[in-house]
């Protein structure tokens, strides 16, 4: 049997504040490293959106811009055809933000609204009447699960080729949804749809149903219920759904390179755009736009946190 | 007028009988309570009668309109829950206010009706507050303020007072009954609690799975209990089981059992002897007397103030409960006397438990 050496109850506080201190320093260390790895990118994008050409591909590589220029950004977000001063000679053809910044916008704000609108309401149908049976809610996850590019080419075919043909074939004119807004907002509200019938669900499951009784027992119908009652309630998580989804669609690449072109152009697919026959990618304004698109993002992340903080323990509704 | 008849109510469950079968008419005006252990259908029943749920059959009629087709809405009943359910986004004036809101009333009228009902629930301070902001007890009388202010003639109250701690519980329930008083309202109260029973109700429908066991006046149930399982319900401590058999010999039937051989009376229905019955006695009829029959022995006593509670054993290791004076001096191993008043036994059939005398 081991034997305990005798230790004072000062020693095992000492000892025990020791090994919590270098645990500590390991923990701090090791965050560290990897806060550095994930903001790295990050630091580089706003430091080249804020550099001149030359200093884009430099060895050994310049930390700080040598001399900050704000051309990057005047070129980005010029309104008419660049002048002499700014319109470098490889630039032959000057992208601006303005239309890929004005279809995002368009295209994420009102997919992200449609996909809230119906899936508040799948979600509440779900809750309350077990739409689906017992395990849909899980089945509606799963459904996010497959990878986009799984999806994608069979979406383009049917955009491109099968709809526009069977409609014509059918009703006598081309439904045409490749490279059309409504043809983007559809599939964003469609992939997006489970994260917010999967998110509502928790916050509507949150509001006892004795609310909704009393309320009908005093002669509401089931609208008047859902506005008055539940809708006030969720408020707050429909808020953060609707962020978190809008940043699901800012963000989103791959479907919008597959079903657009030439005519939608969302950030993402602007950003991949930008480069010039004679000098190759241009990474100042690729950078200068990365970090306008950042912007948004890390806003409404604060945002989120906000409200997320607020949506589960704001205590809006007492047990 | 708003009589309440249930004919043939049934409620299933998938492949549950939650109700089964109950036909009941609660009177215009009464104050009736509906009580039974968790589980038996009580709140099953009460959202039938209120529209919440559908009957799987039988039909409920309020007045002389068959309901069942009817939205909870359109009932003209009022329901207080049992977590009370106030909008936890609206302040205590929009709680009360919202069924008037619904209801379309002119705003000077729902402003008077609103003031009104919370003068009556004295509860006029807390209208600009939020349900959260308010104690467990001002809660109930917003809630009760929100279920008056639109005039219901049935107010259906699925236990409105489990949420309270004892103290104020006893409290409200006076306040109820006065409520009921003044409003003059008919009043479906459902509880798990006997003596909440006892104390509020003009009369008491006694539920045990899914079926109505008696229905009567709170001491006519006391005192004439038609199945054991009510008998065994009301009552604090528990009424005193014996099972035994009856014998018929040239002096008349007695009640045999371990150590008690006790006389029934003659009102009895013939027949019985040689029958396994259970006799039931409360505590307060279990009278120790010195030069009584039967010994026991004390186990324990409970000294409640008022009276004390004897708990003895006779004949091989069966417990009794006796309800004595305060002033008793007997303790734990001490030896007693006791017999039953005779009038106040209660007999039931042992393989049925429904009532014998
Ligand atoms: N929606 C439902 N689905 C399935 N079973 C149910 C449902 N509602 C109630 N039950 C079952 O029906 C039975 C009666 O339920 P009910 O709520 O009426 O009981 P209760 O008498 O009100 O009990 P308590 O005193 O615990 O409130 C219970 O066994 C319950 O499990
Ligand atoms: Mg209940």
């Amino acid at each position: 049997m081991a034997v305990l050496s005798t230790l004072t109850p000062e020693q095992a506080t000492a000892r025990r504040a020791r090994r919590e201190g270098r645990r500590r320093i390991l923990r701090h260390m090791a965050l560290l490293a990897w806060t550095g790895f994930i903001v790295f990118p990050v630091y580089w994008m706003v430091m080249t959106s804020f550099k001149d050409s030359g200093e884009w591909v430099t060895w050994p590589p310049n930390w700080f811009p040598r001399d900050p220029t704000l051309l990057n950004y005047s070129q980005i977000f010029a309104f008419a055809h660049l002048d002499a001063s700014q319109a470098r000679q490889a630039t032959e053809q000057s992208f601006t933000i303005w239309k890929g910044l004005g279809d995002a916008v368009l295209v994420c704000t009102t997919a992200s609204f449609a996909a809230l609108l119906l899936g508040t309401f799948l979600a509440y149908s779900i809750s309350r009447f077990n739409v689906g049976g017992k395990y849909f809610r899980h089945t509606i996850l799963t459904i996010r699960m497959i990878p986009p590019i799984v999806i994608a080419i069979s979406i383009l075919m049917y955009y491109a080729i099968i709809i526009p043909y069977v409609t014509s074939a059918l009703f006598g004119f081309r439904l045409k949804l490749f490279d059309t807004y409504i043809g983007l907002i559809l599939i964003y509200t469609v992939t997006t749809l489970p994260f917010v019938i999967w998110m509502m669900l928790t916050f509507i499951d949150e509001v006892p149903y004795t609310l909704e009784h009393a309320a009908r027992m005093m002669g509401a119908g089931r609208m008047t219920v859902i506005w008055k009652i539940v809708l006030p309630l969720v408020a707050s998580g429909m808020v953060v759904t609707f962020l978190f989804v809008f940043i699901l669609n800012w963000a989103e690449f791959l479907l919008a390179l597959t079903l657009t072109h030439p005519e939608v152009t969302t950030l993402t697919v602007l950003l991949n755009k930008f480069q010039s026959a004679s000098e190759g990618r241009l990474y100042g304004p690729q950078a200068a736009i990365g970090t306008m698109i950042t912007i948004p993002v890390v806003i409404l992340g604060m945002l989120i946190q906000n409200h997320l903080v607020k949506g589960f323990s704001f205590g809006t509704i007492r047990k | 007028m708003a009589r309440i008849q249930i004919k043939d109510l049934v409620k299933t469950f998938g492949a549950y009988n939650a109700v089964s079968g109950i036909n009941m008419e609660i009177k215009d005006g009464e104050f009736m309570i509906m009580v039974g252990p968790s589980g038996c259908g009580k709140t099953t029943t009460l959202n039938m009668i209120s529209g919440l749920e559908t009957p799987t059959s039988g039909h409920i009629i309020i007045g002389n309109t068959v309901v069942n087709d009817l939205e909870p809405g359109e009932r003209g009943l009022g329901m207080v829950f049992q977590d009370l359910a106030l909008f936890p986004h609206m302040t205590v004036y929009e709680n009360i206010a919202f069924g008037l809101r619904i209801k379309k009333e002119p705003r000077a009228e729902i402003d008077r009706r609103v003031t009104a009902a919370a003068e009556a629930l004295h509860i006029k301070s807390l209208l600009p507050k939020l349900p959260r902001q308010c104690s467990g007890g001002e809660s109930q009388r917003v809630a009760l303020a929100r279920t008056i202010v639109t005039n219901p003639a049935v107010f259906l109250m699925d236990e409105p007072l489990s949420s309270l701690d004892a103290k104020l519980r006893v409290d409200m329930r006076t306040e109820l009954k006065r409520l009921h008083e003044r409003l003059k309202a008919t009043f479906v109260y459902v509880t798990h609690d006997q003596a909440e029973a006892m104390t509020m109700a003009d009369s008491i429908v006694v539920m045990s799975k899914g079926k109505i066991e008696q229905l009567g006046t709170p001491l006519a149930i006391y005192n004439a209990p038609a199945t054991q399982f009510v008998a065994g319900f009301f009552g604090t401590p528990t009424m005193n089981f014996l099972e035994g058999i009856v014998e018929a010999n040239g002096r008349g039937r007695r009640f045999k059992a371990p150590g008690i051989d006790q006389p029934l009376p003659d009102s009895l229905p013939t027949g019985i002897a040689g029958k396994k019955i259970t006799l039931g006695v409360r505590s307060e009829h279990v009278l120790v007397d010195a030069s009584a029959p039967h010994a026991g022995t004390v186990l324990i006593t409970e000294p409640l103030g008022d009276t004390t509670l004897v708990h003895f054993e006779y004949g091989q290791g069966k417990t009794l409960v006796a309800k004595v004076p305060p002033t008793t001096t007997l303790g734990p191993g001490a030896m007693l006397n006791f017999h039953f008043a005779p009038q106040a036994c209660h007999l039931f059939d042992a393989a049925g438990g429904a009532r014998l005398n």
